[in-house]
């Protein structure tokens, strides 16, 4: 019997830029194959060319034995492929029913769509998430009411309602918790026991040693092995995604008290914060902990002012200061990185050198753009970074999630800050960037710029920053430093046991 | 305590209002201030002449509700029902001038405004241009060609036409039996699938194409859709003027697209449907009706009726942020 899928000498090029040089996949029946990488080595771009949404340059894909060409995500369909997509295909203002059957909508007679048949089928989808949801998710509730655990699911059974033979979990996981997870790992192994193929592609490495049997490992556009995850351990599995990595240096010791803190916050408070007080010194990188959504991101958004504050003070170099919209941030030098690319930094479909000057062209007030002045000095930020692009008058689209996150963070270096703010920066940012990230960033604050850093990976704050505030329901319950900062302390207090 | 918080929100938006909800609300107002300005505004008579007047928008907007709900516009609906109404006529006089060529007259008038709307869907969904400059640029070509075909409003048509259209079909006014027919059209498309992919695809670009919908297809029947009521609606002006005139139907345009937004639609796309616009062209054609019954000075009115619009728009957006 031949395999579920076979891909041979694929390769994939988006104008100069080659994604995909050497794709290769064999996935059996019934079998669950990670598909493992760091972010930019081309595993998004082989699934989306086997889903159908991309052509490949050159190359072949079979099903079942059979070579096949599709020419949209439609043909794949037909073939018994169904792909979860990581930016969400869900239409918002849509309900959870006419999402999950867009363009497949049961039809009667008259060839109206046949809602009663739509809502029976749609409630039995969810049963298969009742463990983890209960009745929360309603079918006929708006996509955009959701939570993003929610939609998440809504999106998975997206996939299952077309009951595929083969389908793709491209970070399926992300944004589901704990026991949404377990749940669907249940339907992942049911569904394998039927005979469905998965291709799973996830950053959580511990997922796929519990989940996935084979596993093929990409880098740089190319596929370095393939391996059965019973004959290997994450540590070697980690070793061939990423080849060498290069460590941020240990820090040492700094010496307590001996600057006046160049951010002080007193009694903070606003809607989703409660009573924060902080303070950062210049050359200090202050870590913001805890469990996701417990304040940190809302307090970096309002210290950048596109949050409100409420109450409290906010003192900058020892002066009391109101920063009621990101402008006045910007003029007061405090930058802001965040993880969410698309909606709080992108300039879409705009070039890499006009996402490059987006900060220092407010920070300047300037009115007049220079394009042959500014473009050298921002060529060396960017430079400085080992961004990837061709050249600075491409689309930033054209640019790999972590290529153009290192366009973002350079852009706020070129207004030399002295508060750099950081909400989950390395988010989709592959670990050798991540290295090189905070080698940077420790440089700067060795240079005398205070960092506050939220990251919703601990390892990152435990190797990273001097002190850690840990943060839940909108307050900072504990503060660890020196012996205490590690990752059982850091935990504990995360749970509000501190 | 977390899942109960999840469990409200979703429930509190299933007992949301229609989008046409405020239109609605604005309507029953201003149907109750004509009825005590004008005490016979319910006489059949009245009602009959107010709804030949309002039919053509009405037409007209159900079919600019498509295209908005796709995420486009269509500002060349006026220029579209003015070559209809002069092709209609020419053909008319052509296939001899009697009631028997009124037929052929219709068919290739409504031949006509669909291959005007497949157009503006081709230059749009295929050739990707813009569509408010896109529709900007066909409506021109539109209206040179109506006046081309008839440099001069005339040409009358033949009787039967117009007293058909004036008179009763089976005791009903023709009128009435049009709105009637416009409301089903616009129930049953509410329940195929097509409108659903619409909404999809005003809604959110990237989804709609991942979930394997014809994007370019799906808009081009919106804006094929969006002729054929242009369409319509011609052919109820030239039931109403009896002759061509290659300069009918210049505030159809703006006049729909108002209608729309009045009736829930975001301009945005994704959100909204036909039944709200049928209020929403309604609400601007008594607005109107009110000014006028309410004696004001007549270099006044347009001012008014302008400010009631905006009011009427500012009210739907502050229900529809709630």
């Amino acid at each position: 019997m031949s395999p579920a899928i076979t891909v041979r000498d694929l390769t994939k090029r988006f104008d100069k830029v080659h994604a995909l040089t050497d794709g290769r996949l064999t996935v059996e029946r019934g079998e669950i194959h990670a598909l493992l990488g760091a972010n930019g080595c081309g595993k998004s771009t082989l699934s989306k060319i086997v889903a159908g949404a991309y052509a490949p340059t050159s190359g072949t894909v079979l099903i079942d034995g059979k070579e096949v060409s599709f020419r949209s995500p439609r043909d794949a369909e037909q073939m018994g492929i169904a792909l979860f997509y990581q930016e969400l295909s869900l239409i918002p203002k849509m309900s959870v029913e006419a999402n999950i059957f867009l363009r497949r909508e049961p039809r009667n007679g008259l060839g109206f769509i046949d809602r009663d048949r739509m809502r029976a089928e749609t409630l039995k989808l969810l049963e298969m998430f009742k463990e983890a949801v209960g009745d929360d998710i309603r079918p006929d509730a708006l996509v955009a009411d959701l939570t993003p655990g929610q939609r998440q699911i809504v999106e998975i059974l997206k996939v299952y309602a077309k009951e595929p033979r083969i389908v793709i979990m491209d970070e399926a996981t992300a944004a589901l918790d704990g026991r949404q997870v377990k749940v669907f790992f249940d339907i992942l192994r049911k569904k394998r026991e039927e005979g469905v193929s998965t291709i799973f592609i996830s950053h959580r490495l511990d997922e796929v040693f519990e989940i996935c049997d084979h596993a093929t490992i990409m880098r740089n556009g190319a596929v370095v092995a393939e391996t059965t995850i019973a004959d290997t351990t994450p540590e070697h599995v980690v070793h061939m995604m990423v080849g060498d990595v290069k460590k941020a240096p240990k820090r040492q010791l700094r010496d307590e008290d001996d600057k006046a803190p160049l951010l002080k916050l007193d009694a903070v408070g606003s809607a989703q914060l409660d009573n924060v007080s902080l303070s950062v010194a210049p050359g200090e990188i202050v870590g913001l902990g805890g469990l996701q959504g417990q304040g940190q991101s809302t307090l970096l958004r309002s210290l950048f002012g596109a949050l409100p504050i409420t109450s409290g003070e906010v003192l900058l170099n020892n002066e009391p200061v109101s920063i009621r919209k990101p402008a006045d941030a910007v003029h007061r030098k405090i930058a802001y990185v965040s993880g969410d690319r698309g909606p709080d930094a992108a300039l879409p479909g705009r070039s890499i050198f006009e996402n490059l000057a987006a900060a220092i062209l407010v920070s300047e007030r300037r009115k007049l753009v220079r394009a042959k002045e500014l473009q050298p000095q921002l060529a060396g930020v960017a430079s400085a970074f080992k961004t990837k692009y061709a050249r600075m008058t491409d689309a930033i689209g054209t640019l790999s999630g972590g290529n153009q996150q290192k366009i973002f963070i350079a852009r706020w270096l070129a207004t030399n800050p002295q508060l750099i703010l950081l909400d989950d920066p390395t988010k989709g940012i592959d670990l050798a960037a991540k290295a090189d990230l905070f080698a940077l960033i420790r440089g700067l604050a060795d240079s005398g710029v205070a960092v506050l850093l939220y990251s919703s990976e601990e390892s990152e704050l435990l190797d990273n920053c001097d002190r850690i505030a840990v943060f839940n329901d909108g307050a900072i319950v504990t503060e660890l430093s020196g012996a205490e900062m590690d990752s059982f302390h850091l935990t504990r207090a995360a749970y509000g046991e501190a | 305590m977390k899942n109960t918080l999840s469990a409200a929100k979703p429930a509190s938006g299933s007992l949301k209002k229609p989008a046409w909800f405020v239109a609605f609300g604005f309507l029953v107002v201003l149907i109750l201030i004509n009825w005590y300005l004008q005490p016979s505004f319910f006489d059949g008579m009245v009602l009959h002449s107010n709804l030949t007047t309002f039919l053509p928008l009405i037409l007209v907007a159900i079919g600019q509700t498509f295209v908005i709900m796709g995420g486009d516009i269509d500002l060349s609906v006026g220029s579209i029902a003015a070559l209809v109404n002069v092709v209609t006529v020419s053909v008319i006089a052509m296939a001899g001038g009697d009631s028997a060529s009124v037929p052929i007259g219709l068919v290739a008038g409504l031949v006509v405004a669909v291959l005007c709307g497949a157009f503006n869907g081709l230059l749009i969904s295929y050739l990707r241009l813009q569509p408010m400059v896109a529709t900007f640029g066909t409506g021109i070509i539109f209206s040179a060609l109506a006046l081309w075909i008839l440099p001069q409003a005339g040409l009358a048509v033949p009787d039967v036409y117009w007293m058909t259209y004036g008179g009763t079909i089976l005791g009903v006014p023709t009128v009435l039996w049009i709105l009637v027919a416009g409301f089903v059209f616009v129930l049953i498309m509410k329940r195929r699938p097509f409108e659903s992919h619409l909404k999809a695809v005003g809604g959110n670009r990237a989804g709609a194409f991942q979930s394997g919908i014809d994007m370019s297809f799906t808009r081009l029947l919106s804006f094929a859709l969006c002729g054929l009521f242009a369409g319509f609606a011609a052919l109820c002006l030239t039931g109403e003027t009896a002759s061509g005139d290659p300069l009918l139907g210049q505030s159809l345009a703006m006049g729909s697209i108002s209608a729309v937004v009045l009736g829930g639609t975001m301009l945005s796309g994704g959100v909204g449907g036909a039944v709200g616009s049928i209020f929403g062209a309604l609400l601007l054609g008594m607005i109107g009706n009110v000014i006028f019954f309410a004696g004001l000075p007549f270099e006044y009115q347009t001012l008014v009726q302008g400010l009631i619009v905006l009011a009427a728009l500012a009210g739907g957006v502050l229900v529809a942020r709630k």
